[in-house]
């Protein structure tokens, strides 16, 4: 290589020339953004699957994991957190285009809803007015709150699928992966809540668990087949998740521990002839929300953006 | 009317100096770069090491204004893109939504001082007065907004007056940026993407750049690549009359 040699003087700067990771979302502070979401499908995924089962206790939790632990961290990630006002109408109409906006939008009306939902539908406090009255003001704020938990759910999906520059997470079935993700967390933690003995019905979660295990397989093998066919810089993304520096969380926290654990757990319960061993479950529910962990970490680490310069960089 | 700017990939001499005035003229912190060069080289024989100066292409559709919730990026009539400091509540959406990579977050690891751990020099007190940049927002080049505004507001012409054109370009020692109004026909930056095929980075984004490269060849950008013995023939005259001023300024033989 004498050419090369001759031009050792010159210090190459491979900034946008290579295919460069998004950082921002994942390192240093931006771990707070990769904590933030996985709270964020934990939280809504719990409510609404605890909305269908109508569990107040799950409900409740939910509320609590979005508004005590993905509100706050993601606050906090902001360069200046106490700034966030001015994300919101009137001091900005910025959610008419920016799914960032309709994200702090959803968690705020799901916020208020949901809160005026759990005082109405609080055992003692529908006794005391009488259900007659309780009962179509729970039903109708549960409506709203599930509506806006569903918004809280996916935004997510779309504020990093609109982003034209990594082709991996510029996929239309994103948003899907986020809420469907969520509903099955949401169906594993909210087995936690009826083991721990809340009102959660644990035989109907797990039912419930089993068909979105299965689900997700599949929308994660599509995914990764449909984002390989887009681009060479989507297919680099996939390598490294399937062998690359993020495989031990993709093999070990998101197939083992997400999927391969919890499915072997549900395929126990079936051949039992009902539900399995509550030891059983609580290791399902625990490999469960680490695999929860894992899915968020896996999609922000091996986003990567394509060169400046297509050709140079053989991308 | 839509500023924009031509930059030469052929006239380029990788001297940085574009990068040096953009700082001295907003007195950016270390840590922050508005405008980059990048260079890369490739293991073909015969394949020069290539530049590319890179800044803010002030798109017409820029994802950075859509993206951002606070609406602290905004979009001015004249096509400059700039960020209001007062507004931006650090989210870095905008940062990871550019498929430029051109913003920066301005953490306070970012901006230690020219000499961390001592006072801040009387240079940077005195351009924190007169440009003060917040730490916990992201910044960007804004085409030099200021100078085009106070040169406008004189009855200058930006890309012609050197008071109302953006630093980089005024400093630009092998003349290889241009300013100027791409919605004018007749401007000078028109011409030239006109007449010398002038093409922008990733048109299939439809961010619609304002910044255009002409005479080169970057990847498989449908460019006017002039053969590689016609660059270096412009090179060189380019060189040579480099040289000739530089004989005429300093009057040495």
């Amino acid at each position: 290589m004498p050419s090369m040699a001759t031009r050792q003087w010159m210090v190459t700067h491979e900034w946008m020339v290579k295919p460069m990771h998004q950082k921002e979302w994942i390192e240093r502070r931006g771990v707070m953004i990769w904590i933030a979401e996985t709270f964020t499908s934990l939280g809504a995924g719990l409510y609404l699957v605890s909305l269908f089962m109508n569990s107040w206790w799950g409900m409740l939790v939910g509320w609590l994991i979005i508004m005590f632990l993905k509100l706050p961290i993601h606050l906090a990630y902001f360069g200046k957190p106490w700034r966030f006002y001015r994300t919101m109408p009137p001091f900005s109409n910025a959610w008419k285009t920016s799914w960032f906006a309709r994200g702090i939008l959803f968690s705020v009306f799901f916020g208020t809803f949901a809160f005026i939902q759990l005082v109405i539908g609080q055992p003692d406090l529908a006794n005391l007015i009488g259900h007659s009255v309780a009962n179509p003001i729970y039903y109708t704020f549960g409506v709203l709150g599930g509506i806006f938990a569903l918004g809280v759910g996916i935004y997510g999906g779309f504020i990093m699928n609109y982003i034209k520059g990594i082709p991996f997470w510029n996929q239309g079935l994103l948003p899907v992966v986020f809420i469907l993700a969520g509903v099955a967390d949401g169906f594993g933690l909210a087995m936690g809540i009826g083991l721990a003995g809340g009102d959660a019905n644990v035989a109907l979660a797990e039912t419930g668990s089993r068909y979105l295990l299965m689900i997700n397989v599949l929308l994660i093998i599509t995914y990764l087949i449909s984002a390989g066919y887009t681009s060479s810089v989507a297919k680099l993304s996939i390598q490294e998740l399937l062998k690359g520096p993020s495989a031990f969380m993709f093999w070990v926290g998101l197939i083992i521990l997400g999927l391969a654990i919890p499915a072997v757990v549900s395929v126990v319960s079936v051949f039992s002839g009902g539900e399995a061993s509550s030891i059983l479950l609580i290791i399902a529910i625990a490999s469960h929300t680490m695999g929860a962990f894992a899915l968020k970490y896996c999609l922000l680490k091996v986003g990567i953006y394509r060169p400046l310069l297509p050709k140079v960089a053989a991308y | 009317m839509r500023w924009g700017m031509v930059i030469n990939l052929v006239k380029c001499t990788r001297c940085h100096a574009c990068i040096a005035a953009c700082r001295i003229e907003h007195f950016l912190p270390l840590g922050m770069t508005w405008p980059r060069l990048i260079a890369w080289e490739t293991n073909v024989p015969g394949e020069e090491l290539t530049t590319l100066p890179v800044r803010c292409n002030q798109c017409k559709e820029a994802p950075c204004v859509e993206v951002c919730p606070a609406e602290a990026t905004k979009k001015r009539p004249d096509g400059i893109v700039y960020v209001d400091n007062n507004i931006c509540v650090g989210c870095r959406y905008c940062v990871v939504a550019c498929p430029y990579q051109n913003r920066t977050f301005l953490s306070r690891d970012k901006d230690p001082g020219f000499f961390p751990g001592y006072q801040r020099t009387r240079f940077e007190k005195a351009g924190r007065k007169l440009y003060p940049h917040i730490a916990g927002t992201t910044e960007k080049c804004n085409f030099c907004m200021e100078r085009i505004d106070a040169g406008m507001a004189k009855g200058l012409i930006p890309g012609k007056d050197r008071e109302a054109t953006p630093a980089c370009v005024n400093t630009c020692q092998a003349r290889a940026l241009t300013f100027g109004d791409l919605d004018d026909p007749a401007s000078e930056v028109s011409q030239l993407i006109k007449e010398r095929n002038g093409f922008q980075l990733h048109p299939e984004y439809g961010t619609e750049p304002s910044v255009y490269y002409i005479d080169g060849k970057i990847g498989n950008a449908p460019s006017n690549t002039a053969p590689r013995e016609a660059q270096t023939a412009a090179h060189m005259q380019h060189l040579s009359t480099m040289e000739a001023r530089a004989r005429q300024i300093f009057g040495k033989k």
